[in-house]
């Protein structure tokens, strides 16, 4: 059984008079410790798709199942609750909470578990470890560079040991170095701690870093031949 | 998540700052406002204002116009349900409504040690007994005029000596002057050799206040001057009518200070919640539920609204202690004086506004379109 399973998923979008279907009837299997990248040109869904696996979006049809709970079947509350136990997300353009130090950033998730606070520690701990920032545990997002903002990021979706870490073009906001140094991260996480991962991205290099590529366009996953056409 | 609650405060701390300190300035006048309120509870219920009753000539109001026979005390006693009578002069340096007036009582001491409920801070009784000048000081006159224990005091056409300063359980009492009767009686000016501005009288525990009011007028029917009965209560209730009405209007104004409080911190904390609608986005992908989302906005707006609170009653209540401020006209006064009460209810209403002015943007906070808020 998938890790990750995406049965019949559809979502429409209407823009005006013009109703978008980014999604359209998409099935979609992931195993656990995966690292699959996904690709396509802008507006064919992949944000869309991460979101609705994430559920902070629900589908117009489908059933999305994540270690076997239906998670398109839970309440916005007990979305919350999952994704504190199951999800990590990497967004963009990092997206930390400016008045908090990296230590606390990435101790957030923790809070919202059932753990001691001496685990907490060791856990936010070994996250920054694992970035490479434990020199930076007292800095606030201000004083850090994007790229170690992006490695918060990272830390703060790692923390609570998810199922699955989901990330929405994590290198788009980077310079090319630092994005090197991310997508490295982002391999040693998925080999060393088994973490499944699933990212969007437009860079075919980035991508190329993933176990298995899939490419969406017009609401359906094309195969490659099809892809290397379309130049993704 | 204390912490982020603490922190985002801190971030505005400018707004943060004008919030409390607006909400200090509307508590300030609700406490002020409720200290009147309460100070004219007390005057007009409880033992005193109930179980003694007072007698004054029919149709006069004022205690300069007001002159009864002192010996009406001894055909008093000797009606029903009556236990004591205490013939009492009054004098004031103002009938109006003032914020300053002076009331000096002159009693029998011995009358006064034994069925008033004060008790003295500074000085002895014993001074106060043997000397015929001698007066005592209820602590808040004391307070707003600088009076001590040895001072000499005068004011108008009396000079006495302050042979001690009292506290009392009924706090209108505090703004008080005693005097022995005889002095206030031979005062020059005021020529009352004989009369007393009123008779205060003493229930026996099971007398009906309002029957033995009916009969002391009836019996005294038949004297040179009429006299109107009335539970002690009724009758300063009645001499302060005019001051009654306006504080019944006060009263509207600290419901509006409360009404103020909630615009002001609800429009901080509906300010504070769009600026970081997009924080709320984030917090509840990473797992953060609505109802936690709900309750660190209500923490927010709380938090504004007790600092304020706890700071505006603080401050109104030290000021209201130190100053010894009283309302008075006619000889009657209404104490305001900080109490316990006026605290807590101070702290109970920042906190209860506080959680309502946070509402609305808290439901915003907790229900936000996740996905278009962080795009």
């Amino acid at each position: 059984m998938a890790l990750v399973e995406l049965r019949g998923v559809s979502k429409s979008f209407t823009k005006g008079e013009e109703t978008i279907t980014p999604l359209d009837e998409v099935d979609l299997d992931i195993q656990a410790g995966e690292f699959v990248s996904l690709m396509g040109p802008s507006g064919t869904g992949k944000s869309t798709l991460l979101n609705l696996i994430s559920g902070i979006d629900r589908p117009d049809r489908g059933t999305i199942s994540v270690d076997g709970v239906e998670v398109t079947g839970l309440s916005r509350s007990k979305l919350a609750d999952w994704r504190a136990a199951n999800l990590g997300y990497i967004f963009q353009t990092h997206n930390l909470i400016p008045v908090l130090t990296t230590y606390e950033n990435v101790e957030l998730p923790t809070l919202l578990l059932k753990l001691s606070k001496s685990q907490r520690r060791q856990r936010v701990e070994l996250a920054l470890e694992a970035v490479g920032l434990t020199d930076r545990a007292n800095h606030y997002p201000r004083q850090l560079s994007g790229g170690q903002e992006q490695r918060v990021g990272i830390a703060r979706a790692i923390v609570a040991h998810p199922k699955v870490v989901v990330a929405d073009e994590p290198t788009g906001s980077l310079d090319a170095q630092t994005s090197e140094q991310i997508q490295t991260l982002l391999q040693r996480l998925n080999r060393e701690l088994d973490i499944t991962l699933l990212m969007v991205t437009h860079d075919r290099d980035v991508a190329g870093i993933a176990s298995r590529k899939l490419v969406l366009d017009q609401g359906k996953f094309v195969d490659s031949e099809t892809a290397i056409t379309m130049g993704v | 998540m204390h912490n982020y609650v603490f922190k985002t405060l801190w971030r505005y701390r400018t707004r943060t700052l004008l919030t409390v300190t607006g909400t200090a300035v509307a508590m300030f006048v609700f406490c002020f406002v409720g200290s009147v309120q309460q100070g004219l509870d007390q005057l007009t219920s409880g033992i005193d204002a109930d179980r003694s009753l007072i007698v004054f000539q029919e149709n006069r109001f004022c205690p300069t116009s007001s002159r009864l026979p002192q010996s009406y005390a001894d055909q008093i006693k000797k009606i029903d349900g009556v236990a004591g009578v205490m013939p009492i002069q009054v004098w004031t340096n103002n009938c109006r409504a003032s914020l300053d007036i002076v009331v000096f009582n002159g009693a029998d001491p011995d009358q006064i040690q034994a069925n008033r409920p004060i008790q003295l801070v500074e000085g002895n009784w014993s001074d106060f007994q043997s000397r015929r000048d001698a007066a005592i000081v209820g602590r808040n006159v004391a307070q707003r005029r600088g009076i001590k224990t040895g001072d000499q005091f005068s004011i108008g056409n009396i000079s006495v000596n302050i042979a001690g300063v009292f506290r009392s359980a009924v706090p209108s009492e505090e703004n008080l002057i005693y005097t022995s009767l005889d002095f206030l009686q031979y005062t020059r000016g005021l020529d009352t050799a004989g009369l007393v501005t009123q008779h205060e009288v003493l229930l026996s525990e099971d007398a009906n206040p309002d029957l033995v009011a009916r009969n002391i007028d009836k019996t005294l029917r038949a004297g040179p001057v009429a006299t109107k009965t009335r539970r002690k209560g009724v009758f300063q209730a009645s001499t302060l009518s005019d001051l009654v009405d306006l504080i019944g209007f006060a009263h509207w104004l600290g419901y509006a200070s409360v009404g103020l409080v909630l615009a002001l911190v609800a429009t901080t904390t509906v300010m504070s919640v769009q600026d970081r609608i997009k924080e709320y986005a984030i917090l509840q992908t990473i797992g953060v539920g609505p109802f936690r989302t709900l309750r660190l906005v209500l923490a927010e707006s709380t938090l504004l609204c007790v600092l304020g609170g706890i700071a505006g009653t603080g401050l109104a209540l030290l000021i209201l202690g130190l100053g010894g401020f009283a309302i008075g006209a006619e000889g009657a006064t209404i104490a305001f004086r900080p109490s316990v009460n006026l605290f807590a209810s101070g702290v109970v209403v920042s906190l209860v506004v506080g959680v309502i002015s946070g509402l609305a943007p808290a439901v915003q906070a907790a229900t936000v379109p996740i996905v278009r808020a962080l795009n």
